[in-house]
């Protein structure tokens, strides 16, 4: 296990680094000039010279790579250039806000999901799996940013029932501000997992131990609870990791709909202006993020499934 | 792997799981305990940009001003309503001596915050020179200023290397006139430079009370104020870059005052919100089709006009701007000195014509390339444009640029790309003088901004003298014949000014802006 662990780790570094060093490579070969965007017009040929060197823009392509790694060792993440403020710090301010987004969309789609699938399964061809087949169906077809605007429209707009941008202030505010927009994320994800859970849970129910299970009187709800959810989960645990580093990229619809504080619209924001500091940052935190999310996604699966810790 | 397992059973690691996802949401949560007072007149506006720089002498945005509008005082200050002009802010008297020196006297009694002191001459000397001594990029604004010199702590005299008249439209009125605390900036910075986001202190109707990335600007009555008391008690000021979001903002309740797009205000206008007031301003903006004269496939002045006569501006603003926007005439917008009531080609143009010129030119199937930034309105543009040009037998592939890229294009310095420009939609951002508009279309700025590579003599002559000019009526002629300049070369097609339509909730406010629908947030009146 400590193997496994010690492995994951060290890919996780090579796969930041590559991912990082493939970036900087990307976004030098694309045209573009953080000094045209930031100074615009009214720049001179030497206030552009003067901040390319400010940012090392002159220095050769491997130096630049050098230091920044360089600095990210001493976690520095060099400056935005606009703000001239600690890159660290505004990663730091945003992610909570797109983190918080993710975790509150997911959870809900799991907590809502996971029952439906469960139940659909156990009512094979009822009334009740076909609505939800449907139902289940349709909210996967739809676009998150099509379900966020009708959303605003229906409860911000019509009914003014809750509020239609922003983050909020403190816990119960931001709770509030975060019903629509975890809602627009998630609802595709309730789709998604109770079509998985279910076809798993089908294949499960049909095994040798769920019926031994069966045949010594055991409640189905137990029998479905207790010996199938746990190996009927596996695939929805492997998917949500991946679901995570999904949310991280297409929250970028969410936080421009909402107005919401978050990376997405940092990163995008940052690539337009090409704001390389504020960029190779996002892009670091992001791809750790992914990282860990499959990382603990492996982990989760190993402690829920013998079989896959004997594999370790 | 089974030795680090037994200890914890599923459900205790499940429910280990369950609490630290909880924690970390909770942890993520905007927390802060800077909750916005919700007492008194409390005004909610929308700004399009999130504030990078809160530094008069070094701001990136022009909607960056709206707010030090409010939090610092200046000599003057743009006179609210629907003709450009200037009024006084600090200053009790201010004129011009001579066309290099102007002689201002400040109104007693305006504080620093802080213990900072009074607003004296220094300050204002202190707070203009440090935008020249630090190279900020913006140090452009104070054209040809060279010093301050200070009589007495009220009085102060601005001396110019050479006579520079947008200095009262440009500079004294807008960012760069704003007047900071020396004391206080030498004690936050050393030397002067910019202090970023943490003013050091405020001498504006309103102080900067919090301020979170991307979530909001709050501004609370500055309690040393000695001058007119503003009509609200707070300004929250809420960063939506979006249109649409600000418009479902507005609908919502979530917003008070906001701009809206020009696609939205026919709606907003025939069916409007509940006690909701909207208004139609004219931008300072401008935006135009440009040719490239270096380009090959450009070269001949009757291909050129052929482009110009063949584009209908009006049916582009139909299709870009829901025939919301009105054309343009050149590149100086109604209102502002040097403004024409015409252009040499009608907004309309003229395919018979266009086909003329082209037949004088001598073209067959000549296949050219368009380059636009990569959002909905200039797509839009650049594909009327490719209909229309069709008509005479033009094809035109459209290239999509990313904002990054798209800005380097004719750039000399950022490679060969220049080369194979041919057509460009643009766009620029403008202040209410004519330098502004026209600066960057001389010979010097070939190559960096200007990207048509036009060249002329007499428009370099006539720029220059036009700055040194006092008489609205004789600066108007030199600009007129600059734009004749421009549009006779062919190089250009003028499109529009744009428009930026406003929306308020008229039982909460009236709302006070310059001519162009910019909000002057201190003389908004509470209802």
């Amino acid at each position: 296990m400590w193997l496994y662990l010690l492995k994951r780790i060290a890919l996780a570094i090579a796969i930041i680094a590559i991912a990082v060093a493939l970036l900087f490579l990307m976004i030098r070969a694309v045209p573009g000039d953080p000094a045209a965007v930031l100074l615009g017009p009214r720049a001179t040929p030497e206030m552009n010279a003067q901040l390319h060197e400010q940012m090392g823009l002159d220095k050769p392509f491997i130096v630049q790579i050098a230091t920044f790694f360089g600095g990210l060792l001493h976690g520095d993440l060099g400056f935005d250039v606009f703000s001239q403020r600690p890159v660290a710090d505004i990663i730091f301010e945003q992610l909570p806000f797109t983190l918080e987004l993710i975790l509150v969309s997911i959870f809900w789609a799991v907590v809502t999901a996971v029952p439906l699938g469960c139940y659909s399964a156990m009512r094979r061809n009822s009334l009740v799996d076909q609505v939800a087949g449907v139902v289940t169906v349709a909210a996967i077809a739809i676009p998150s940013f099509v379900v966020a605007v009708y959303a605003l429209l229906i409860f911000a707009v019509t009914l003014r029932w809750l509020p239609a941008i922003g983050a909020g202030n403190g816990f119960w505010d931001g709770l509030i501000h975060l019903i629509l927009p975890s809602f627009a994320i998630g609802i595709g994800w309730v789709g998604y997992i109770s079509r998985l859970v279910r076809a798993s849970m089908l294949e499960i129910l049909g095994e040798n131990h769920v019926r031994m299970a069966r045949s010594f009187g055991i409640s189905e709800w137990r029998v479905v609870a207790r010996y199938a959810l746990p190996l009927a989960i596996l695939p929805t645990v492997t998917i949500l990791g991946v679901g995570i580093a999904w949310l991280l990229s297409s929250a970028v619809f969410i936080e421009v709909v909402f107005a919401r504080p978050g990376i997405g619209a940092l990163i995008v924001n940052a690539v337009n202006s090409r704001n390389y500091p504020i960029v190779m940052g996002t892009v670091l935190v992001t791809t750790f993020l992914i990282v860990a999310a499959t990382t603990i996604s492996d982990l989760v699966n190993a402690f829920l499934d013998p079989r896959t810790r004997e594999k370790l | 792997m089974k030795d680090i397992v037994d200890p914890l059973s599923r459900r205790a690691f499940l429910k280990t799981g369950a609490t630290l996802a909880g924690g970390i949401v909770a942890a993520g949560m905007p927390l802060s305990q800077a909750i916005w007072a919700a007492e008194g007149k409390v005004l909610k506006a929308r700004s399009t940009i999130d504030p990078k720089t809160f530094d008069p002498g070094f701001y990136n945005y022009s909607h960056e001003v709206d707010v030090m509008d409010c939090i610092y005082s200046k000599l003057t200050r743009y006179k609210p309503g629907s003709e450009w002009g200037w009024e006084l802010e600090a200053a009790e008297k201010i004129e011009q001596v001579d066309p290099t020196h102007i002689r201002f006297r400040l109104k007693k009694g305006i504080k620093f915050t802080g213990g900072h002191g009074e607003l004296t001459a220094r300050d204002v000397k202190f707070s203009f020179e440090r935008v020249i001594k630090n190279n900020s990029p913006v140090k452009v604004d104070w054209g040809s200023l060279d010093h301050v010199d200070v009589e007495d702590d009220y009085t102060g005299v601005i001396v110019l290397k050479s006579p520079f008249v947008p200095l009262w439209m440009v500079s004294l009125p807008f960012a760069v006139g704003h007047i900071v605390s020396e004391d206080a900036v030498i004690k936050a910075t050393k030397d002067g430079g910019t202090f970023g986001t943490k003013p050091p202190a405020f001498s504006g109707p309103y102080v900067l009370a919090d301020w979170k990335p991307k979530q909001y600007v709050v501004l609370a009555r500055n309690p040393e104020w000695s001058g007119p008391k503003p009509g609200f008690d707070e300004i929250r000021i809420l960063p939506i870059e979006d249109a649409k979001a600000a418009e479902r903002a507005y609908q919502a309740g979530d917003v008070d005052f906001t701009s809206i797009s020009l696609d939205s205000l026919a709606t907003f206008k025939n069916n409007p919100p509940v006690d909701t007031k909207v208004e139609e301003y004219q931008t300072l903006n401008f935006n135009w089709l440009g040719m490239n004269l270096d380009h090959p496939k450009l070269k001949d002045v009757n291909v050129r006009k052929a482009i110009q006569w063949a584009i209908n501006v009006p049916q582009i603003l139909d299709a870009a701007y829901s025939g919301q926007a009105a054309p343009a005439t050149g590149i100086i917008p109604p209102g502002i000195v040097g403004h024409r009531d015409k252009g040499l080609v009608p907004p309309e143009g003229d395919v018979e014509k266009a086909k003329e010129f082209l037949k004088k030119a001598g073209v067959a199937d000549l296949a050219l390339a368009i380059d636009c930034t990569n959002d909905s309105t200039y797509s839009t543009i650049a594909q009327t444009v490719q209909a229309q040009l069709s008509q005479i037998g033009i094809s035109l592939e459209i290239n999509l640029q990313d904002p990054g890229s798209f800005w380097t294009l004719g750039m000399e310095s950022e490679g060969e790309r220049w080369k194979d420009l041919q057509l460009i939609l643009t766009d620029y951002g403008a202040l209410p003088d004519p330098y502004y508009m026209t600066s960057w279309f001389v010979q010097a700025q070939v190559g960096i901004w200007n990207w048509e590579r036009f060249r002329s003599e007499r428009y370099d002559q006539l720029a220059g003298e036009a700055v040194t000019i006092d008489d609205p009526n004789v600066r108007a002629k030199l600009y007129h014949e600059m734009q004749d300049l421009m549009e006779d070369s062919g190089a250009y097609r003028f499109l529009t000014h744009r428009g930026e339509p406003i929306v308020y909730r008229a039982t909460r406010m009236q709302a006070v802006t310059r001519p162009d629908g910019y909000p002057l947030y201190p003389d908004f009146m509470a209802v």
